[in-house]
Parts: C-alpha cells; sequence; structure tokens
C-alpha cells in the first residue's frame, strides 16, 4: 500500500547519494588545483605554519623566482619549441606515407603498414639504451635535432595508423577528378587531398602534442646541458634541487606556471580531444 | 601502377621508413641482440654470454622481483579501481544528471597533465608537514596530523590515488562513447521484462561493451608495466627496494651502474610482459564478442 510513495522517496535518496559522489570526486579534481594556487604565493614559513591557511600577504616573488632564478620561463620556451618543430614533422612525414600506404595498392604496402603498426606494441624503454648510444654517434646527443628526429620516429606508428584511416574515409573521386584535370599525384595530394584531411590532422596533431610537451624519459636520457632542458626536465630538476635548499613557495609557483597553460589550452580544445577518444573507441 | 604514382609513392613513403628503420627498429632490435652481451656501455669490449644475463635476472636478482612485484600491485589494483569507478560515473553521467558535460569535462583534465606534474603534485598533496592531505585530516580530527606517506611502509599504497586521478578520466570518456553507442531501445525492452538497473548493466551494457572494457584493461595493464615518472620523480632520481619498478631498475642498471647488457635484458623482459599482455587481450576479444 505505501509503496507507491516509498518509490519516489528511494529515487531521490538515489540520486542524492549520485550526485554526492560526482560533486565528491570534482572535488577531488578541483580541491589540489586550488590549494596549489593559493600555496604558492604563500613564503615557506607560512607554507610549514598551516597547509590549509590562506596566505597572509601575497608573496608574487615566488613566481618571479620560479620563472628566472630557477628558469622555468626558459624551459617553457624550450619546450614549445621541441614541441611545435616535433609535432609540425611529424604530420608532414606520416601524412605523406599514410596517404600512399592507404590509397595506393603495391607489393609490399601491408607489410609497411604492419611493420609500422607493431610500434604500438613495443614500450619506449626497450629502445632507450641503444638510442642513447646511436644519437651520440650521429653526434647529436644533448642537441634538439637529435630528440626532436626520435619524438618524430616513435610518433610515427600512432599518427600513421589514425592518418591512414582517416584517409581510407575521404572519397576517392576528388583525387581522381583533380588528376582528370592534369594534376599528377603529388600535386592531388598537396592541393585537394591534405587539405581535406584537416579534421584528421588536428586531431593527431593534439594527442602528439600532448605527448611530446609532457615527455619526460627521453629528454632525460637524450638531453644533459642545463639551458636545452624542456619542461619535465626543468621541473623535476627544480623539485630535486628544493629539496635540498627548501624554496618550496618557488616550487608551488612552477608548478603553477606549469599547469596555468595546460589547463588554458585544455579549456579550448576538450571537445576535439574528447571527440578523437570517442572516434578511436568506435572503431574498436 | 603509373611512373609518376611510382616515384611518388616511393618518394613519399622514404621519410617516415628511414626514420623508422634507423631511430626505432634499429634500436629495437639492437635491444635484443646486446641483451645478449656482458656491456658496460663505454668500453669497447662486449662479451658474449648468451641467456646468461636472464639467467641472474630471473634466477638470482630479489631487486628484480621487488621490482616486478610493484608493478604487479600497481597495474592490478589502481585497475581495478578505475574500471569500476569510470564504468560507475560513465553509468551515472549517460542516466540523465543535470551537469554531466561540467563532470565530463572535470574529471578528464588531469589527463593531459605531465606526468612530471602530477607527481610533484601529489609529492606536495602528501608532504608530512605542509601536505593537503595531512592538512585535511588534521581538520577533520582536530589534531594535528603528521603521517609520512610515503615511507616504505605506505609508499605502495599511497601511489594508488595518483595513479587513479590522472587517468580515470581517459577512461571515463571511453565509456561513454562506448555506453552512448549502444541503442537506447535494448534498455526500454528489458524495463518491459522487468530488469532493474543493475541487471540492464550485467546483461546489456557489460557484455556490448566487452571489447572496449578489454581496450582499457590492456592500456591499464601495459600502463602498470612501463610506469616510471611517478616512481622516479617521486623518489627523487633513486628509487630503492621500497619504490623500485621495471623501468626505473632498467634506467639505475643501464646509466648508473653502467651495466647495458643486463640493463638491456630488463628491457626485453619489459617488452614480453607488455607483448604478453596484448596477445592474451586479443585472444580473449575474439572469444567472447557479442555482436549487435
Amino acid at each position: 500500500m505505501g509503496k507507491g510513495k516509498a518509490i519516489p522517496w528511494g529515487r531521490w535518496l538515489v540520486r542524492g547519494a549520485l550526485y554526492l559522489v560526482l560533486v565528491g570526486y570534482a572535488g577531488a579534481v578541483i580541491l589540489p588545483m586550488v590549494w596549489l594556487l593559493y600555496t604558492s604565493l604563500k613564503n615557506n614559513e607560512e607554507i610549514f605554519r598551516s597547509a590549509w591557511a590562506l596566505p597572509g600577504r601575497l608573496h608574487w616573488g615566488n613566481f618571479a623566482y620560479a620563472w628566472g632564478r630557477a628558469r622555468i620561463g626558459d624551459y617553457f620556451a624550450n619546450s614549445l619549441l621541441v614541441t611545435a618543430i616535433s609535432v609540425a614533422l611529424i604530420l608532414l612525414v606520416s601524412a605523406m606515407a599514410a596517404y600512399v600506404l592507404a590509397r595506393f595498392p603495391f607489393r609490399g604496402n601491408r607489410a609497411i603498414f604492419y611493420a609500422f603498426l607493431a610500434g604500438l606494441m613495443v614500450p619506449t624503454q626497450l629502445a632507450l639504451v641503444p638510442l642513447f648510444f646511436l644519437v651520440n654517434a650521429m653526434g647529436l646527443l644533448d642537441t634538439y635535432t637529435g630528440l626532436i628526429l626520435v619524438y618524430v620516429a616513435f610518433s610515427l606508428p600512432f599518427t600513421i595508423f589514425v592518418l591512414a584511416g582517416f584517409f581510407r574515409t575521404l572519397p576517392h573521386e576528388l583525387a581522381e577528378a583533380a588528376l582528370i584535370d592534369g594534376c599528377t599525384h603529388a600535386q592531388a595530394f598537396w592541393r585537394v587531398m591534405l587539405p581535406i584531411a584537416k579534421p584528421g590532422l588536428v586531431t593527431a596533431a593534439i594527442f602528439n602534442f600532448l605527448g611530446i610537451w609532457n615527455e619526460y624519459l627521453f629528454a632525460l636520457v637524450l638531453i644533459s646541458s642545463e639551458r636545452l632542458r624542456t619542461l619535465p626536465l626543468g621541473l623535476a630538476n627544480l623539485l630535486m634541487v628544493t629539496h635540498y635548499e627548501s624554496n618550496w613557495g618557488a616550487l608551488f609557483a612552477g608548478l603553477v606556471m606549469v599547469m596555468i597553460p595546460t589547463l588554458a589550452a585544455y579549456s579550448l580544445l576538450q571537445g576535439q580531444l574528447t571527440k578523437g577518444i570517442t572516434a578511436g573507441a568506435l572503431k574498436g | 601502377m603509373r611512373r609518376e604514382a611510382r616515384r611518388m609513392a616511393a618518394l613519399f613513403l622514404l621519410p617516415a621508413c628511414g626514420l623508422y628503420a634507423l631511430l626505432f627498429l634499429y634500436p629495437v632490435i639492437s635491444s635484443l641482440v646486446l641483451s645478449l652481451y656482458d656491456w658496460d656501455g663505454f668500453s669497447q669490449q662486449r662479451r658474449f654470454v648468451g641467456l646468461g644475463n636472464f639467467r641472474r635476472l630471473l634466477g638470482d636478482d630479489p631487486m628484480f622481483w621487488t621490482a616486478l612485484k610493484h608493478n604487479l600491485f600497481l597495474l592490478s589494483v589502481p585497475t581495478v579501481i578505475i574500471l569500476a569507478a569510470a564504468l560507475f560515473f560513465a553509468g551515472a553521467l549517460t542516466s540523465g544528471v543535470r551537469g554531466s558535460k561540467f563532470f565530463r569535462i572535470t574529471y578528464f583534465f588531469p589527463n593531459v597533465i605531465s606526468m612530471v606534474a602530477i607527481t610533484l603534485l601529489w609529492f606536495f598533496i602528501y608532504n608530512p608537514n605542509f601536505g593537503l592531505l595531512n592538512g585535511l585530516l588534521g581538520k577533520l580530527t582536530g589534531s594535528k596530523v603528521s603521517i609520512v606517506w610515503l615511507d616504505p611502509n605506505h609508499i605502495m599504497a599511497a601511489l594508488v590515488a595518483p595513479i587513479v586521478w590522472c587517468s580515470l578520466g581517459f577512461y571515463l570518456v571511453l565509456f561513454l562513447a562506448g555506453m552512448e553507442s549502444i541503442p537506447q531501445t535494448y534498455y526500454d525492452a528489458a524495463r518491459v521484462d522487468g530488469a532493474n538497473a543493475w541487471q540492464q548493466f550485467r546483461s546489456i551494457t557489460v557484455p556490448l561493451m566487452w571489447d572496449i572494457i578489454t581496450v582499457a584493461v590492456v592500456f591499464l595493464v601495459i600502463g602498470g608495466l612501463r610506469i616510471f615518472e611517478l616512481i622516479y620523480v617521486m623518489a627523487l632520481g633513486y628509487p630503492n627496494e621500497q619504490s623500485q619498478v621495471i623501468s626505473t631498475y632498467l634506467y639505475e642498471q643501464a646509466f648508473n651502474n653502467a651495466n647495458m647488457g643486463y640493463g638491456l635484458a630488463i628491457a626485453v623482459v619489459l617488452f614480453v610482459l607488455v607483448f604478453a599482455t596484448t596477445a592474451a587481450a586479443m585472444r580473449l576479444m575474439g572469444r567472447e564478442q557479442t555482436e549487435f
């Protein structure tokens, strides 16, 4: 009898609990960021006095120290340079290869495609040690050329896989029409196919940018000069130095400066990112 | 193919194939070969020892087994938590709650932060003196809490949280995509037959998302096998037996101790584990697939 009334009550309870959990986890993501932000404006003494208290005075000097003395500014510029050049090269080299592999049937096509695909199963650690000696032998150790070439080589399997899949979905007739109009195959690629492949290129660019911007292990092994450090290298080093010097405010500030551009880029590109993952998930 | 097409195909493939062969395939194959040698990396002399490195590694190196044990912990516990939480959140966000877009965007954000930055953030959170966690516990209990979260007794358990925190969002988005592609009519039909939410989840959602779940498990297991930055940076570059994992042990042997051949043997074992995981998952996927 009372059952008819009990159901909505139960439903409200479930709904309420659901929201509590959802908001709770959102808090677990947001709270550390907020805490990080205001702690970066405290001095050492304030940091140790209370973990939660807001800063008494805003110590912007932490940021000046991290940007200048701790060279986060330089590392930021370094990372931008390395990542931008790497991504541009990756897209160029991969798009050319992926186009041929997707649309030109020739003997050995499948073999080459699968050789690239196999790279997706290999952990980068397997190549690390010989790569160090190879890059050294090429005279490219501790140079951006060496680091960038390695980034390009290791991004090829993923990027070619994505772009070849994309080129296969593009209408065949467009390239054909260009050929009939007197274009060479190369011209048909540059003028017709590459421009309409833009959505695929954008997705590949975002994922590669993220991967290389955040990459640590190759940079750790291939770069040794302080002035050539990328952001992850510089940040890790700042932690190891601060641990002995104890300028914690500056380290918090350094971390904030690393996070803010990521947050800004994320708020602009999150739609593209999740669309990329969704497309990948549904293709299987 | 016409001559022009053939020339273009060769020209277009050359940069990718050249770079890939030189900087990817060659080092990978070198690793496989050089793991059979005793080599310090600097002298010209390499001594062929066959499977000697592997015999020592698997038979006579407690540190390797400790590292492997840590990897197994870090690929199992977070995986279970992430799968359960991501499926739960995906289900919750497709059930018509308000603000589902906000939750999705918030949960995904940690996925784009570099692992080094995440490690640093959690290094702060766990700090015994000024960390967020002890501060929070202090607020709740009303007294000062100074638990050393990264000490030998807690460190493995403490590493679970950052791993879940930094990757949950990716699996949530993955599962959301899967759930949104399941036709609503299936659930309507089940409801007519009197199936409750749990029954619908078990007999519609899970079977139809089996492939995506398997892919997620593979990613998580491989991620747990390859884990490096979190351990290496958290230990300030020198992990000991409390937190050593395969990747950091490989790095230590090769680059700090100049045992290149031995380090490579560790890398080969890591590769075999990753490969076996992928192969096993592919077989599993083929067998238990459910057709739409």
